[in-house]
């Protein structure tokens, strides 16, 4: 079978090449479309603005979006690369980053990025770094995610409490947890669900530890673990519901029914909460309240090209385009997403005048960008199946993050071996 | 009521039909069997010989393997998560074998003489089997949702706490349980059906002469005569929740903190293959989960000598 | 058998009183309430989907929904490509189906009535794909399909799905039950091997035939694993896989999985109301030990 791949796509690319006038440098011709992966349909209408704006500068060039639902994005990509149909550019996330270009199947960007003066410096520095394997670059980050505290002003103005801000402290957070928790109206004061982006990670980092630094897991440190029995003490507490009522019903669906008072939650989600009236006019953000110190999660998606694209020039010039500002302003207007190119924010944050998104901008100062290996969904699919009994008021906390370190450590070594 | 003829007639009916034209029929016979054979060597045979040597191998994530000898073998042997998956596997055949009981006795009320309605009985209670799983497990994580489900409703009644089911790790593998009982009673049933259909009347009717009671007949003549049928269908459920994953799949969401005590060799033999990106540890996996399937088939019938009664 | 039964219910009538009449209507109950056990999940599903989101969180849960409504069904076909999820299981269904009776039926004829080199072996060597569990087999059939080119296709659902060791083995049975004079007769005539098995054999097989039709459809209609690796694709998946990202989808939006639900196992339902009898027979032969 392996074979007759093989053949197949030897005896396929010279022909498709030659079809499409030549190598690389196919956009030279009667016009080139370029194809364009991503996975969220909210963000299409934003897009598609972007493309038409590309073509009018470059009119032999037209980019069609390949539109795959989450659900399946990745494993269609893999086996597309394998078959050699992948879209010529596409959206690439942290988790997934490392795995394709050690996987040779990432384009190397840092020579047209030197070349073509992109201004990659304009974005936050954590989110670039990021998308380097190896000291090359191969994407350019087209917007970011941080984690904030998204609150109910009607149920503080309730029991009475004032609304968190810049100043708050885990401390804090906990006495109005317990304030607003109310068991006859089942209300909870937080929303200490089992997430590794909002919840995890963020309070892990909080409390000085650490997932993963210098290919070691952070899962057995005391901060670390400090950091994850801030959340599962809220839980034995009954300030939170436990994650076997969050598996039914989520976090942030249980925010949106204001059966929860806070909740840490990804900017991104801004566009949802503001359809939900009630949250539009009484749902509050502020900064995550600092445990030993200040932190939050970033997490941008990056622009990356197919190395088995036979467009890679007309590709770049996309990508380059996209890395702009004039892109990262249109991408603002459509307001699906924070555009990760400096000072185009403006835009994004008008879109919705009754949230504070400012302070979202804010936390990029000391965001920790989202941990990731490469293979990092080995190390993250231990996480939920080791961790779960604990964040459901079984306790064992410690015990379970050791386990999950060792586990953890295990993965990183396999994968350093192969 | 057997269905099979006797292998003594099948051989006498393949002698004489051999016994004409043998080189022409010999051809045609192969051309018959040519498409059959085909498809078997190429989906079947060709794929199991890989398989095992994709055991030995380790996959790159975009094409191309490398031998590596016996360590995916190692690696799902010093896997925590695979002796879970194994020991939640193992339970799910023992919750599942409890269908056989409660089909049983389904199977010999309907077997009363004179009772009307079998048919309407016997539809009713194969709705289940015949419903699509994925289907299955949505209705009932409904039945089971902690918040709003019917079933905490009905139990509240009685004084029983509200409780998250499917999601609390001490109760999810029973819940799923539960379910697979409740969709494969109706399978069981009809096999059972049939196998009291086999056991004459004459022999209860003598039994009631000699004043047996029911419970009495049940234990002396249904059951004994009904063991062979019984061994078979303990077979066959072992092999199915053996192989079980639809289910768990359906019903269990990622976050599920009661995912690692109910995942099954299946379920974990996807993630693997599919999300993880380990195909080679998963093809071993999955030839474990092979010898384990012969290995307790095989013990199954050293055990049937103790209790199969073949009349 | 037939005679044993006739006689029974002559012999034992005078017999039966006041206990047999007792027992007759315990029997009912329990009965019926183990029906009602195996078919009210259903009736829950079908009132569920009738309501309103907002009706299925209300605490405690209303019976009856308060507004009988019918959005949920449609809402279902506008999330989800639904309609060519249900093309896409039908297309999986008939075409296994069709391979399964087509190459079933042609090497369990020729296993039951023709003489051959190696039929034992050959005849072992199918059998034993009954032994394999099909999580062993998966990975290199993706790469066929895969090599073909077929994933997201109609027929990477159904390609490996038609060659069975089980139909093979129920069909062999009921051809070596069938009487070998019609054969000879025909043959007497001049028919040749494929005349006589088409035109003679298979009619007589017609009930064994639907037996494995059913059955197989049913696998076929329910099958998950599978689909959910080949086609990835909502538009090309089968409707076994697509209920699973709906899912995803509506994590708490009950009213719209249950109308999906109820919708993706109609059909099957459906061919089980019609072809019970055949459903039935195919159980029974599976599990009779031949």
């Amino acid at each position: 079978m392996r074979r007759r791949t093989l053949l197949g796509g030897a005896l396929a690319a010279p022909l498709l090449a030659a079809c499409s006038g030549g190598g690389g440098g196919a956009d030279g011709g009667g016009g080139t479309t370029l194809s364009y992966g991503m996975w969220d349909p909210a963000q299409a209408p934003g897009m598609e603005k972007i493309i038409a704006a590309f073509e009018e500068r470059h009119p032999r060039i037209s980019v069609r979006i390949e539109l795959t639902p989450w659900a399946s994005y990745w494993t269609t990509l893999k086996t597309s690369m394998r078959g050699g149909t992948a879209p010529d550019v596409f959206w690439m996330n942290a988790v997934n980053f490392q795995l394709y270009a050690a996987g040779g199947v990432l384009e190397p960007l840092s020579g047209h990025i030197e070349a073509d003066a992109t201004p990659v410096d304009h974005h936050p520095d954590s989110l670039v770094r990021l998308y380097a394997y190896r000291g090359t670059q191969y994407g350019i980050p087209k917007d970011f995610d941080t984690v904030g505290l998204w609150y109910n002003k009607a149920l503080f103005d309730k029991a009475g409490i004032k609304y968190p801000d810049a100043s708050w402290t885990w401390d804090d957070l906990r006495d109005a947890a317990a304030e607003l928790t109310d068991p006859r109206r089942r209300v909870h004061g937080f929303a200490a669900e089992m997430d590794r982006q909002m919840k995890i990670y963020p309070a892990v980092c909080g409390a000085g530890g650490f997932i993963l630094e210098d290919g070691r897991s952070g899962f057995g440190d005391e901060r670390s673990i400090e950091g994850l029995r801030f959340l599962t003490d809220m839980i034995d507490r009954g300030w939170s519901p436990p994650q076997s009522a969050m598996v039914e019903s989520v976090g942030r669906v249980r925010y949106w029914s204001e059966k929860v008072a806070m909740n840490y939650d990804l900017s991104a989600m801004a566009g949802q909460m503001y359809a939900v009236p009630a949250l539009k006019d009484h749902g509050g953000i502020a900064v995550l309240p600092k445990g030993r110190r200040r932190a939050t999660i970033i997490h941008g998606l990056a622009n990356v090209i197919s190395a088995k694209s036979r467009k890679k020039a007309a590709a770049w010039k996309f990508v380059h385009f996209m890395a702009g500002r004039e892109a990262a302003e249109i991408q603002a207007k459509a307001g699906a997403t924070i555009s990760s190119y400096a000072g185009t924010q403006d835009a994004w944050l008008k879109s919705m005048p009754e949230f504070d998104l400012k302070h979202f901008i804010e936390m990029q100062k000391y965001a920790v960008p989202y941990p990731s290996s490469e293979n990092t969904a080995v190390w993250e699919n231990l996480q939920y199946p080791l961790l779960g009994a604990a964040f459901s008021g079984k306790g064992g906390i410690e015990s379970a993050a050791r386990t999950l370190g060792e586990q953890m450590d295990r993965a990183l070594e396999e994968e350093r071996a192969s | 009521m057997s269905v099979f003829p006797s292998t003594a007639a099948s051989k006498a009916a393949g002698r004489t039909a051999a016994t004409r034209s043998k080189p022409r029929g010999q051809r045609t016979a192969y051309l018959f069997i040519a498409p059959l054979g085909l498809g078997f060597a190429v989906f079947y045979f060709w794929p199991l010989l890989q398989t095992f040597y994709f055991s030995f191998t380790e996959f790159g994530a975009f094409g191309g393997h490398t031998f590596i000898g016996t360590d995916n073998y190692l690696r799902v042997v010093k896997d925590v998560t695979v002796w879970q998956a194994l020991g939640n596997t193992l339970f799910y055949s023992l919750i599942g074998l409890t269908a056989l009981p409660v089909a049983i006795v389904v199977a010999s009320l309907l077997n009363r003489r004179g009772l009307r309605g079998v048919a309407v009985y016997r539809a009713l209670y194969f709705v289940p089997f015949v419903t699509l799983p994925v289907a299955v497990g949505l209705v009932w994580n409904w039945l089971y949702n902690g918040d709003f489900g019917l079933l905490n409703e009905m139990l509240s009644r009685f004084g029983v706490d509200r409780h998250y089911w499917v999601s609390d790790p001490s109760t999810a593998v029973y819940a799923i349980g539960t379910v697979m009982v409740w969709s494969s009673t109706g399978y069981y049933l009809i096999i059972f059906m049939a196998g009291i259909k086999g056991i004459p009347r004459d022999y209860y009717e003598a039994a009631e002469i000699d004043g047996a009671g029911a419970l009495r007949r049940f234990f002396t003549i249904t059951l004994p005569l009904l063991s062979p049928t019984i061994f078979f269908a303990s077979v066959i459920c072992m092999i199915n929740s053996l192989q079980t994953f639809d289910l768990i799949y359906i019903m269990m969401a990622e976050k599920n903190p009661a995912i690692g005590d109910t995942q099954s060799v299946v379920g974990l033999f996807y993630k693997w293959a599919f999300i993880e990106n380990a195909q080679g540890a998963a093809a071993a996996l999955a030839f474990l989960l092979m010898l384990l399937i012969a290995a307790l088939t095989y013990l199954q019938f050293r055990l049937q000598k103790r209790w199969v009664h073949y009349g | 058998m037939a005679d044993t039964r006739k006689r029974g219910k002559r012999g034992k009538r005078g017999m039966r009183g006041k206990r047999g009449r007792a027992g007759s209507i315990a029997t009912h109950a329990v009965l019926s309430l183990g029906a009602l056990v195996m078919v009210f999940p259903f009736l829950w599903q079908l009132l569920t989907a009738l309501k309103t989101l907002a009706e299925t969180s209300r605490v405690p849960p209303t019976f009856l929904p308060d507004k009988w409504n019918g959005a949920s069904f449609e809402e279902v076909f506008t999330a989800l490509p639904f309609r060519e999820m249900l093309t896409n299981s039908v297309l999986n269904t008939v075409g296994r189906t069709l391979g399964q009776l087509v190459f079933c039926s042609l090497a369990a004829y020729a296993f039951a009535r023709m003489r051959f080199r190696g039929r034992n072996v050959l005849f072992a060597l199918f059998l034993s794909v009954l032994m394999v569990p099909s999580s062993l087999l998966v990975l290199p059939q993706y790469d066929i399909i895969q090599g073909l080119g077929l994933l997201n296709s109609a027929p990477a659902l159904f390609l490996p799905g038609m060659f069975s060791a089980f139909g093979t083995f129920m069909l062999r049975q009921f051809f070596l039950a069938l009487p070998k004079e019609l054969e000879e007769a025909a043959r007497i005539d001049g028919a040749g091997s494929f005349r006589v098995f088409w035109s003679i054999m298979l009619p007589l097989l017609r009930p064994a035939l639907a037996a494995l039709a059913v059955i197989t459809a049913m696998w076929s209609w329910n099958d998950l694993l599978w689909p959910l690796i080949v086609n990835t694709d909502p538009a090309k998946m089968p409707i076994s896989a697509g209920l699973t990202s709906l899912e995803g989808q509506y994590e708490t939006n009950y009213p719209v999985m249950m109308a999906g639900s109820l919708i993706a196992s109609l059909p099957m339902l459906l061919v089980y109301v019609f072809l019970q009898r055949h459903f039935v027979q195919s159980v029974a032969l599976s599990g009779t030990k031949g």
